[in-house]
């Protein structure tokens, strides 16, 4: 087999073909679509999306003679090639099992039966979940067992986040804020993490905690941080990577901090935030065997003047210069942030910008 | 010889085994193994690669090694190729 990175138009419209005569669909975002080629036909492809490999597809007629551990290995060679030391693949939960035996763990399965929809997560050697389940083991042993959680970007942290936090901390005997740490928000990851930090300082029974990779992650949950596109599966597409976060958090997340309960603000604004706060609603508090439940608690959103508060409109109101109507939104060390040299270039950013995060 | 890059040597084939070495801090090395047969020749690739690190005088690098079944002769030559290419100045 001849292998060779795809560009070309025709190059691609071939890829594509292979891909729906496997019932599989284009990714979308690949920053490296490989091929292989026997006789100069396309007979199997994979691509990387940022650190995940996606769309690896084998053509019928050479299945079973290794074709897919040649590509996987390819693919995972260029990453490590690039610098990427977690690598992660998505896969149909029926076809998991070949990749564990490439050396990949399976993380989490999950389907939506309104869409049909069903992927499993793997991560690349051994080392990654585990590692992280003992980090996390060591901060959760002096703490109380049924703990409350709350996951929060903070991008900026607000008002509206401080109240979800008070109410849930006065709610348990102990709460741990997971602050998503994937750095593709406008508000750097290390900024988010020292305001909630300082701004929760007050309250005795919280713990801050990264979120690292398996909370809200490009792994876990890649179109969170992408601009969702109206039409086509997306939403559908949302569902599921929802449905496998939320499936991670259950499996891995809340059995290791002992948390017993998960609270969440409703979601006025967000498409996304909304398909996935209904989705927690089903998804951890399921019972079933060896399943660890977890309770979901909804606060409405805070409102001032009438109006949710919400991170993005601290942001339209950053972009529209209304710093007067900011500050009544935020709790002070945000304030005093946002006036300070460091916020100068993330300002700009804002003003700049149209991200949704 | 301090590991300055990332490599990759080998594939995930059968009989084949993969070798990534990542530039880590400090000077310790640190070795993962998984493979297929590691039951029984799981302290065999350990010692192996150990063996390896040690001759290449390799430092400051995290090693992952996943075994689908190589030979040792194989092995030794991923490793060799992983270790010189993560080494390379360029």
């Amino acid at each position: 087999m001849e292998e060779r990175v795809l560009v070309t138009k025709r190059d691609m419209a071939e890829r594509a073909e292979l891909l729906r005569s496997r019932g599989l669909a284009e990714p979308g975002g690949e920053d490296l679509v490989l091929g292989f080629f026997s006789d100069g036909k396309l007979v199997a492809t994979g691509a990387l999306v940022g650190n995940i490999l996606q769309g690896i597809a084998v053509d019928r007629e050479i299945e079973g003679e290794g074709a897919a551990a040649a590509v996987t290995s390819s693919l995972v060679k260029r990453a490590v090639e690039r610098g990427m030391r977690r690598i992660f693949i998505y896969s149909k939960p029926q076809e998991a099992g070949r990749f564990q035996e490439l050396g990949f763990t399976l993380l989490a399965s999950a389907s939506v039966e309104s869409s049909g929809f069903a992927a499993s997560l793997l991560e690349w050697g051994s080392e990654g979940i585990s590692a992280w389940k003992r980090d996390a083991a060591v901060i959760a042993e002096d703490k109380p067992s049924m703990a409350g959680s709350v996951v929060v970007n903070c991008n900026p942290f607000t008002l509206g986040h401080r109240r979800l936090i008070e109410y849930a901390s006065g709610a348990c005997r102990w709460l741990y804020v997971l602050v998503v740490q994937e750095d593709r928000s406008l508000f750097p990851f290390d900024v988010r993490f020292r305001l909630v930090s300082e701004g929760t300082a007050d309250l005795s029974n919280v713990t801050v905690v990264p979120g690292g990779p398996y909370v809200i992650s490009s792994a876990t949950f890649p179109t969170y941080f992408t601009r969702i596109r109206a039409g086509g599966d997306t939403e559908k597409i949302t569902g599921l990577y929802a449905a496998l976060d939320l499936e991670m958090f259950r499996k891995h997340v809340a059995p290791t901090l002992r948390i017993g309960s998960r609270f969440v603000g409703t979601e006025p604004f967000c498409p996304v935030t909304s398909v996935y706060n209904e989705m927690m609603k089903r998804i951890l508090p399921a019972p079933g065997e060896d399943r660890h439940a977890v309770s979901v608690v909804e606060m409405p959103r805070f409102r001032e003047e009438g109006v949710p508060v919400s991170a993005s409109r601290v942001r339209d109101l950053i972009r529209e210069r209304k710093m007067k109507d900011v500050e009544k939104l935020v709790p002070e060390v945000t304030w005093k942030w946002l006036n300070s040299e460091d916020a100068v270039p993330v300002l700009e950013k804002i003003r700049k910008s149209n991200s949704r995060h | 010889m301090k590991a300055v890059k990332n490599s990759a040597a080998g594939t995930l084939e059968s009989s084949d085994v993969l070798v990534s070495v990542i530039p880590a801090g400090g000077s310790a090395v640190s070795l993962s193994v998984d493979s297929i047969v590691m039951k029984q020749y799981g302290r065999r690739i350990r010692s192996v690669a150990e063996e390896m690190i040690g001759t290449s005088g390799l430092s400051g690098a995290s090693v992952m090694i996943q075994d689908r079944g190589a030979l040792e002769c194989t092995l030794r030559a991923r490793l060799e190729t992983a270790i010189e290419r993560s080494a390379a100045e360029k």
